[in-house]
């Protein structure tokens, strides 16, 4: 206040320190406005991009197709819609129980001393690169399916296991939140019933803890659909739609990484539409989950 | 009886679980480190030029593309993270304007990080034409990395205790003196710790960088506007175009010094975070 001692009435004094004010707020809500702003401008870009695709090759050819060859100029991007959703699928299949189960193992069955160890190894985990994990997923992982397998070791079943182990942190690390927040009441009356501990956490906390659970499920699907640079390592790039999981095939992520470098023009832009169908999956994600923890709230 | 046997059954089956989380974790780095820790502690590897096509090469000027993009791009975000966390938490009502920021805010945290790459290159590499630079991964990361980094400046605001803002306010300071003299400084040591996090995602990141900082340089970048390779865009590129003689090496040694970074700033992160909650718990 002392910037204020040029003036001498004290009222002069007043409104200005009160204009000072207001534009102080202004200026956080701005800060405040960024995310928005943000938001606006990833999607705004990403469409811009995208336009020269939708317009000379059409929504149809493009979001429904399974046909790429950018060659002769056909962008379909389904076959890598679909290879994102189904590694994500068999990513959960076997992330999900995981997750969940020492998520319990963290918060109910351990030790304290070694339910916090865990929780610590999980947080570690979730700080690995992508970048190393698909590294280490190249020189170990793909090798042993090759071995398992006859195949090439390279597919959709090595990037499914990489997923596993890129959203497993977030899975649990989310679901041990959403367990602990179960009330104490809750479990102790469950135990002086005569439960054993199987039977409160089947029957009384999974259940109490079950929109949390699912959120945690979801957000970790949410990693599993944007991961890049670790699948693209392992999957095998080929442009085929496949449910095999000793067949190379893409992600919407992978297949751009893969084509960027040489892209220009309508082939350049359909990978943008690609980014766009992937920010799309996103943004349906977060809405999902909102109408998850409202009915939450609701209840 | 039946119970009993299925609760023992159960027990088992979740150490089992909680002994398959740890053993990946443990797996991943004993592994990256059997095949690397040797190249990623040889000075001469630290400390050289990188090689294009040649062997013997060194990463240090990616180290430096790394440390320096971890600078830039918090130059930007925390400023930001903090006046909206101020807003967030001492001037907005909660409603719908809060309501919506947070959906914004949960849908930047929920995009893939190739998004932001793209977005990065269509809008500040080629709309700006900065071309690939160091300040265009830096504005990208900070927007990625906005909702985790104003998480925890918020959650250190809101752990200042009420009293305090009102000691302040009843000895006839005005709203934005109390924030700015009472309220930052006592959460400061919480939103240094905050930082931790986005300072490891973006020595990780790989996928929002390589279409906004550069893959490949032979020189120390000095300008921001210089173009740029963050180390873990370089494990990714090395590896994808193999076309250094002893490639292998690189990639080994270039992943197992990720790796000792990201080590580093964990343990730094958890040392700040109970030292930060000890000062907490003393009430300073």
């Amino acid at each position: 206040m002392s910037q204020g001692s040029g003036m001498s009435a004290s009222t002069m004094r007043a409104i200005v320190v009160g204009d000072r004010e207001r534009w102080i707020k202004l200026v956080m809500f701005f800060c405040a406005s960024v995310s928005f702003l943000g938001v606006l401008m990833i999607f705004l870009f990403i469409f811009r991009e995208s336009l020269p695709a939708i317009s000379k090759v059409g929504i149809r050819q493009l979001f429904l197709s399974t046909d790429w060859r950018p060659k002769s100029g056909h962008y379909g991007m389904l076959a890598f819609t679909f290879g994102t959703l189904f590694t994500t699928a068999v990513a959960m299949i076997i992330a999900a129980p995981l997750g969940i189960g020492a998520a319990i193992f963290i918060d109910q069955v351990a030790p304290e001393k070694v339910g916090r160890s865990v929780r610590r190894v999980i947080e570690l985990l979730a700080g690995i690169p992508s970048v190393v994990i698909g590294w280490f997923a190249l020189i170990l992982l793909v090798p042993f399916i090759r071995n398992l397998t006859g195949s090439s070791g390279f597919g959709m079943g090595a990037a499914s296991l990489v997923l596993v182990v890129m959203s497993l942190p977030t899975i649990t690390t989310l679901s041990a939140e959403s367990l602990k927040a179960v009330p104490t009441e809750l479990k102790e009356a469950s135990a002086a019933m005569g439960a054993t501990r199987w039977q409160s956490i089947y029957k009384i906390i999974m259940p109490s803890a079950r929109e949390g659970l699912m959120i945690a499920v979801i957000l970790g699907m949410g990693r599993a659909i944007g991961e890049t640079m670790a699948v693209q390592m392992v999957i095998g790039n080929a442009s085929q739609a496949t449910a095999s999981l000793v067949q190379p095939g893409s992600t919407l992520p992978t297949r751009i990484v893969q084509d960027m470098g040489e892209a220009s023009g309508v082939f350049r832009s359909a990978l943008f539409a690609q980014a766009l169908m992937l920010l799309l999956i996103s943004v349906f994600l977060v809405v999902f989950i909102r109408l998850i923890s409202r009915k939450r709230k609701g209840e | 009886m039946k119970g009993r046997r299925a609760d023992k059954a159960a027990t088992t089956v979740f150490w089992v679980l909680g002994i398959i989380v740890v053993a990946i974790l443990g797996f991943i780095i004993i592994e990256i480190f059997a095949r690397g820790l040797l190249t990623a502690l040889n000075p001469k590897f630290i400390f050289g030029k990188p090689e294009a096509i040649k062997s013997g090469g060194g990463v240090f000027p990616m180290i430096v593309s790394t440390l320096y993009l971890v600078g830039l791009s918090l130059i930007i975000s925390l400023p930001i993270s903090i006046g909206a966390a101020i807003y967030l938490s001492e001037y907005a009502k909660k409603g719908k304007l809060t309501g919506f920021i947070r959906f914004c805010l949960d849908t930047l945290a929920t995009l893939p990080s190739i998004v932001f790459g793209l977005f990065g290159l269509a809008l500040f590499v080629v709309y700006f034409r900065w071309s690939y630079c160091l300040m265009a991964g830096a504005f990208t990361l900070a927007i990625l990395n906005l909702p985790i980094l104003l998480r925890g400046t918020e959650q250190a605001m809101n752990l200042v205790p009420d009293t305090y803002r009102e000691a302040s306010m009843s000895l006839g300071a005005t709203k934005w003196t109390t924030i700015r003299q009472v309220v930052v400084p006592s959460a400061m040591p919480g939103i240094i710790t905050a930082t931790i996090l986005p300072i490891g995602r973006i020595v990780g990141e790989s996928a929002a960088i390589i279409y906004t900082t550069g893959l490949f340089i032979r020189n120390i970048p000095l300008n921001p506007f210089d173009t740029a390779a963050p180390l873990a865009g370089y494990v990714w590129y090395s590896q994808t175009e193999g076309v250094q003689a002893d490639y292998l090496r690189v990639v080994n040694g270039s992943a197992a010094l990720l790796l000792i970074m990201v080590l580093v700033i964990y343990f730094l992160a958890r040392y700040l975070g109970r030292k930060y909650q000890e000062k907490r718990l003393l009430g300073g």
